[in-house]
């Protein structure tokens, strides 16, 4: 079984490849990828006319709630891969924040086998790094490791205690086990519901002070630089948080950040009169710190960009701002999200993916997103000029929280292969 | 007739905040609830305006006196008033308000005055039911009728708004009187200085239209017009925002001494209910300076006012 993409823009932020040609898969694998082709492969028992939209990897996601298992009325694994092939992501990384805790060998072997019955793209369980994400005891990192767990956080409540993350992050670095932690100091962060500063004074919101996030990341930065664990920085949102990046690497850290898709298109105005799908954390951040972190990524900053997409159902939503809960559906706009930054300039396209494809798979080790012999045929196709309004109602996660209801984007994934086989087709 | 006022019109569903307000909004707001007053105190009786309205107060925070205070102007008004104290129960409290809203938007009310605990509030429910809302406190965001009938109040005693020096001291950053009085007197042209410590004090309130922002109580003082004194919540006062009662009375409670530093005739006000000998001194509350009497009768023609322009046609 072989399959020839011709007549496309091939695009490999691997490689900075960005020009026409054709691929070939076999067997569910890329088997030659042809620059400058204008023809499909000779050799293919089936050919497919692109007609010039863009072929890229499929996205790599490193942050994705679902509600499997406990909250399935929010999320599935199903339902959360349906979202999204749909929006490009070939590969998920899912946290541990459900119901139970996937905090052992059991629950990660769950979550794998779940997904395997269940869903189209490929998921990927993240460990709890302790006990029921509670904070006290490490849990079984090795044991979730050598089951399939590629990193352990403790997800939305990070660990308080600077003693026990420590011994978790020594441990961690003992099993070669890859950290990922929110830098959020909880008592800094204390009832804040919306980036603090003067908007949030007049609205009469509590604030989320930047320090909270400078000092869940100081400590954290301090902690990967004296136990040598790999650490990722989940969800920057500020610039002051990648210079105590770049000094921790200065000093040998192996570190490494990521942001959330819908901070780099939203400031804290959009919370406007109260609208709870902007209700996120990190919060939506002031015009000139949104600005600051695209022209860090654009810089090459800024390691991986993640959807941080977190289903809620309405009865978490329809609540008057500070009592609704945090979290907003991101799937399906990711792409389309850093297509606006391309559109408007501050990034070109392989910047724009290469945070979605190549570096988040060189983080955990995939071998796939590039496209690359040999590796798995994850790819999507896309139109990057493709107009459409983001209709919460259309969208397919269970849960349709989303801020971008209502926008017009620019920037469309039209089909999405992975192993080779189609598994969405607009 | 001005040209203004020949083309006024109040075109607003509801009262949800100071904010979106035209100057020309307060001022209409304040002529009317001023002809209220003067025909209260006259012993008249307004004009059944709301007759066969329903208004319906909806309280999710107790607050007799706010409480009492729109169903008196509504009654005078001849609306059919029931007003519903919610106590706040373990059920999720935001599930109550919309659901409840629900609930009396199907029984086809007039006016919905409501109270909540959360900013937002008002704001939420307008958007889930067909009739006008007033805003009667939303959590740390807007007290709109508290700040309309403050500016009254001061307009009365001074004649006019503009030019004056308005000193309001307090928890600042907790404050929705706070809020709505800085954003109303700012629109009518007052120079209002916030006091507060440090820790009680919001950044940017000069976009509230604050002059000023200190927690030097006395420099603030010099030659004001009013002095207004915010309510202090006893329990911020256990060292989380404040050492204590006595170093916070010490530095920001308002006392003879002090009050000398502003000008000779300047008003003293407070939205109460006052902790006396903390924030106030009796003598100070009490005294002939003191319009915190005529606050609260102020409020009731405000609220005469508000309830009129929405609900009961053109005045």
């Amino acid at each position: 079984m072989s399959l020839s993409i011709y007549n496309a823009r091939l695009l490999d932020p691997a490689t900075g490849l960005d020009g026409p040609g054709a691929i070939l898969i076999e067997d569910g694998m890329i088997r030659e990828v042809s620059s400058g082709a204008t023809a499909p492969h000779a050799t293919a028992a089936e050919s497919l006319d692109a007609g010039g939209l863009c072929l890229a990897p499929g996205l790599i996601d490193l942050r994705v709630k679902t509600g499997e298992p406990g909250d399935e009325q929010k999320e599935t694994l199903a339902t959360a891969s349906r979202a999204a092939v749909a929006g490009g992501v070939t590969s998920l990384v899912v946290m541990p924040d459900t119901q139970p805790v996937i905090d052992d060998v059991a629950l990660v072997r769950f979550i794998s086998d779940r997904a395997k019955a269940s869903a189209q793209a490929r998921i990927y369980p993240a460990g709890a790094l302790t006990t029921g994400l509670k904070g006290e005891a490490m849990a079984e990192i090795g044991l979730m490791a050598d089951a399939g767990a590629v990193l352990f956080t403790n997800g939305d409540s990070p660990v308080t205690n600077a003693s026990i993350q420590k011994r978790a992050m020594t441990y961690a670095a003992s099993r070669s086990a890859i950290v990922m932690s929110r830098p959020d100091d909880a008592a800094l962060k204390g009832s804040g519901v919306m980036n603090g500063g003067a908007f949030a004074a007049r609205k009469g919101l509590a604030g989320i002070p930047p320090e909270a996030e400078w000092i869940g990341a100081a400590r954290d930065l301090m902690l990967a630089e004296a136990t040598g664990c790999t650490l990722i920085l989940d969800q920057v949102s500020t610039p002051r948080t990648l210079d105590l990046v770049r000094q921790s690497r200065d000093r040998g850290a192996s570190v490494f950040t990521t942001i959330a898709a819908h901070s780099l298109f939203f400031n804290e105005i959009d919370v406007g009169d109260y609208l709870t799908y902007c209700k996120v954390n990190p919060p939506f951040r002031d015009e000139d710190t949104r600005q600051a972190m695209i022209s860090a990524l654009a810089a090459g900053e800024i390691d991986a960009v993640v959807s941080a997409h977190d289903p809620q159902p309405p009865e978490e939503k329809r609540l008057p701002f500070g009592e609704a809960s945090f979290g907003a559906a991101g799937l399906e706009t990711t792409l389309a999200a850093l297509l606006s930054l391309v559109h408007d300039g501050p990034l070109d396209l392989l910047g724009a993916l290469a945070p979605l494809t190549c570096r988040p798979a060189d983080m955990l080790g995939l071998p796939q997103g590039r496209l690359a012999a040999a590796t798995p045929a994850d790819i999507i196709l896309f139109d990057p000029g493709k107009p459409w309004l983001c209709d919460r109602d259309e969208l397919l996660s269970r849960s349709t929280n989303s801020p971008f209801d209502g926008r017009r984007l620019q920037g469309r994934v039209m089909k999405t292969l992975i192993g080779g086989k189609f598994v969405f087709t607009r | 007739m001005s040209k203004a006022a020949i083309h006024y019109s109040f075109d607003h569903e509801h009262l949800l905040g100071i904010n979106g307000l035209h100057p020309l909004d307060i001022t209409h707001i304040l002529d009317l609830a001023n002809d209220y007053a003067e025909a209260t105190r006259a012993g008249r009786r307004a004009d059944p305006v709301l007759s066969g309205k329903t208004v319906v107060n909806l309280f999710f925070e107790n607050s007799t006196r706010t409480m009492s205070s729109f169903e008196i102007a509504a009654r005078r008004l001849g609306a059919d008033v029931i007003s519903m104290p919610v106590a706040q129960s373990s059920v999720k409290k935001g599930e109550t308000l919309i659901d409840t809203a629900m609930t009396l938007n199907a029984m086809k009310p007039d006016v919905l005055v409501v109270r909540h605990s959360a900013s937002g509030g008002a704001k939420l429910l307008s958007r889930k039911v067909d009739c006008a809302v007033v805003n009667a406190g939303d959590g740390t965001h807007e007290h709109p009728t508290q700040g309309l009938l403050d500016t009254l109040t001061i307009r009365r005693n001074k004649g006019r708004v503009e030019g004056l020096k308005v000193v309001i001291c307090g928890d600042i950053t907790h404050s929705r009187v706070a809020r709505s009085t800085t954003l109303a007197l700012h629109l009518l042209g007052a120079e209002v200085h916030l006091c507060a410590p440090r820790t009680l004090m919001p950044s940017g309130t000069e976009t509230w239209g604050a002059a000023s922002a200190t927690s030097d109580f006395d420099a603030a003082l010099a030659g004001a017009d009013v002095v207004m004194m915010l309510r202090l919540q006893l329990e911020r006062m256990d060292g989380a925002y404040l050492p204590s009662r006595r170093e916070y009375f010490r530095y920001f409670g308002l006392t003879q001494e002090r009050l000398a530093l502003a000008k000779d005739d300047a008003l003293v006000m407070h939205p109460g209910p006052m902790n006396r000998g903390i924030e106030i001194e009796s003598a100070i509350a009490d005294g002939d300076r003191s319009v915190i009497t005529e606050q609260v009768e102020m409020g009731v023609a405000v609220r005469e006012a508000v309830l009129h322009l929405l609900a009961g046609g053109r005045p």
